[in-house]
């Protein structure tokens, strides 16, 4: 019994916690105004998926994936999906060129990242964070999350494609959420969600093969899986996410040590200053990537040990720990 | 009978209640933050004052999570004496142990002169036979009382309050109040009486040529307790 059908997989429900993916050999583009069906397209961007999902595993990453039931098949936890998708860029091309009218081929210094509604009918707009914050799509802690996993993600797939001389130019993340409130990334990972160049020649490896009718779509689909099974030992990698918490006194809370710096002030001539006061923070780099379960972790020891609920609020955010500086990031080439 | 005294890195206090106890005739043992096992013999602890661990995070708030730490909730439930002086009284609040906690003084400034405290309430016998009027000394940064108004009303309806701050004629009033405590709270006692948190320095008032021996009854109800 099929419980969703999307555009190229069908989920059914197979208990309370785990469901079964099929991929299927269909292709669409363009909120499926073109598509058709590709032979072994399923297979294909299943065990690419199963692939990548293996490895984001291995890193410890939270995802949906199980196991692989057979080629076509997958075991997955199961999750509501977000309404939100990110997308994370480190070259300029595709709707971002279309948006913006800048040219394709642009390396970013930083990796940019952008959410968009999953919304077939609105041609999955792009949507700004505070946006789908006030429109309740997802939590403003969702967001800080979201965006952190991501990061982490990029860095990973970015070494892994270089491995087999492929550069990542932009991907897509779905996450969901389980029944338990864990946020695992979800959906696929294929050659239809990202962009993919030979680092050579710039030849184009992904789904642009399709919606700009390059031809040979399955031949490249294949290569890249190949590639993939290729690799013999995956890269060094030392995931670190870093956690900013700022420990505030409650307002109701008197802060003489902000009085006294707020009296210094004011007479130091600095006459516009309504009021002051002083908070802590502290930076915590943990030895893994970010997850919803090291948020959980950090709000416990936040509330439990660095603030006393009593008098202090705390705020957090959870970054991705970028192994490399901005200006480094494509200096390798 | 042992009576276990902590000694907290920065701790610096543990020397003048050991004199106290010893006045006493009781030899006070030094108990170190990762002698956890050691509580089970003790039938009562002092959590001397001073800086423990540098007062980092909060005062008190790295002891409360050392190893000694942790097995105070369990000395307090079987009954056993605890006293908790300034930075013990911190590590108390922040253990949970007490309500409420201690904050920077209002002044700012670091504190250091005899104050008058009075009893408020005959809940606990470690607060027996006290001198109606308490001259004591405090010596504190962060000594101001504090809990939420529903924290304070509890305090009062359940008669927790040890000790508040006082003139020489045992009024309470603002004038009276050091550090700007929460209704001139000076120390803390828990419901089954059996734990005392103060800011003020029992054992710095306990001998004649310091000025006044009025602390010393505190450490007198403690060992009498023990022995019955």
């Amino acid at each position: 019994m099929v419980s969703y059908s999307g555009k190229a997989k069908d989920v059914i429900v197979l208990n309370d916690g785990e469901v079964q993916i099929n991929f299927r050999d269909s292709i669409s583009a363009f909120d499926g105004v073109k598509k058709e069906e590709l032979a072994e397209k399923g297979i294909t961007n299943c065990l690419t998926s199963v692939k990548l999902f293996e490895i984001l595993n291995d890193y410890g990453f939270n995802t949906h994936f199980i196991s692989k039931i057979n080629d076509s098949q997958l075991l997955c936890k199961k999750v509501t999906i977000l309404p939100v998708e990110v997308i994370c860029r480190n070259i300029s091309a595709g709707s971002f060129c279309k948006r913006y009218g800048f040219e394709e081929g642009i390396k970013f210094k930083q990796p940019l990242i952008e959410f968009f509604v999953k919304d077939d009918e609105h041609h999955d707009p792009l949507i700004t964070e505070s946006v789908a914050v006030q429109m309740k799509l997802i939590t403003k802690d969702e967001a800080i999350l979201l965006e952190a996993i991501t990061r982490a993600v990029n860095e990973i797939l970015l070494k892994i494609f270089d491995l087999i001389s492929l550069q990542l130019v932009d991907f897509k993340l779905e996450f969901g959420r389980t029944t338990e409130g864990q946020l695992l990334l979800a959906d696929e990972i294929s050659a239809d969600t990202m962009r993919l160049w030979e680092k050579k020649t710039g030849e184009k490896k992904d789904k642009d093969r399709y919606r700009q009718d390059l031809g040979d779509v399955i031949v490249h689909y294949k290569d890249i899986l190949e590639r993939l099974n290729s690799i013999q030992k995956l890269p060094e990698y030392k995931p670190l996410s870093t956690v900013q918490v700022i420990i505030k006194l409650r307002k109701s809370v008197l802060d003489p040590a902000g009085e006294v710096i707020f009296r210094s002030l004011s007479r130091k001539g600095f006459k516009r200053i309504e009021s002051v006061r002083l908070g802590k923070s502290a930076e915590i780099v943990f030895n893994t990537v970010p997850s919803s379960d090291l948020q959980s972790e950090i709000e416990e020891i936040s509330e439990k040990i660095l603030s006393n609920p009593i008098i202090e609020d705390f705020e957090l955010k959870i970054q991705h720990h970028s192994e490399k500086s901005e200006k480094e990031h494509f200096q390798e080439e | 009978m042992q009576i276990g005294v902590t000694k907290f890195p920065g701790t610096n206090n543990e020397q003048d209640v050991l004199r106290a106890l010893k006045s006493l005739n009781v030899k006070g043992e030094l108990i170190y933050p990762w002698e956890e096992k050691k509580l089970e013999d003790l039938d009562a602890l002092v959590l001397a004052g001073g800086f423990s661990y540098g007062d980092y995070l909060r005062p008190g708030g790295i002891a409360a999570q050392s190893p000694v730490a942790e097995k105070l909730i369990d000395f307090e439930k079987n009954g056993k004496f605890i006293i908790g002086i300034c930075n013990g009284f911190q590590i108390l609040c922040e253990t949970k142990i007490l309500p409420g906690v201690l904050t920077t003084n209002l002044s700012t400034k670091f504190i250091c002169k005899w104050v008058n405290i009075k009893t408020e309430t005959a809940r606990s016998p470690l607060l027996k036979n006290l001198a109606p009027i308490i001259k004591i000394p405090i010596a504190h940064y962060e000594g101001r009382y504090y809990h939420n108004a529903s924290g304070i009303k509890k305090i009062n309806t359940e008669d927790s309050v040890a000790f508040r701050y006082c003139n020489e004629q045992g009024e309470i009033t603002q004038e009276s109040n050091p550090n700007g405590s929460m209704e001139n709270i000076a120390g803390i006692v828990n419901a089954k009486g059996n734990i005392l948190g103060m800011m003020p320095h029992p054992e710095r008032a306990s001998f004649d040529y310091l000025g006044t021996d009025f602390g010393k009854q505190i450490f007198v109800n403690l060992i009498e307790e023990i022995k019955c």
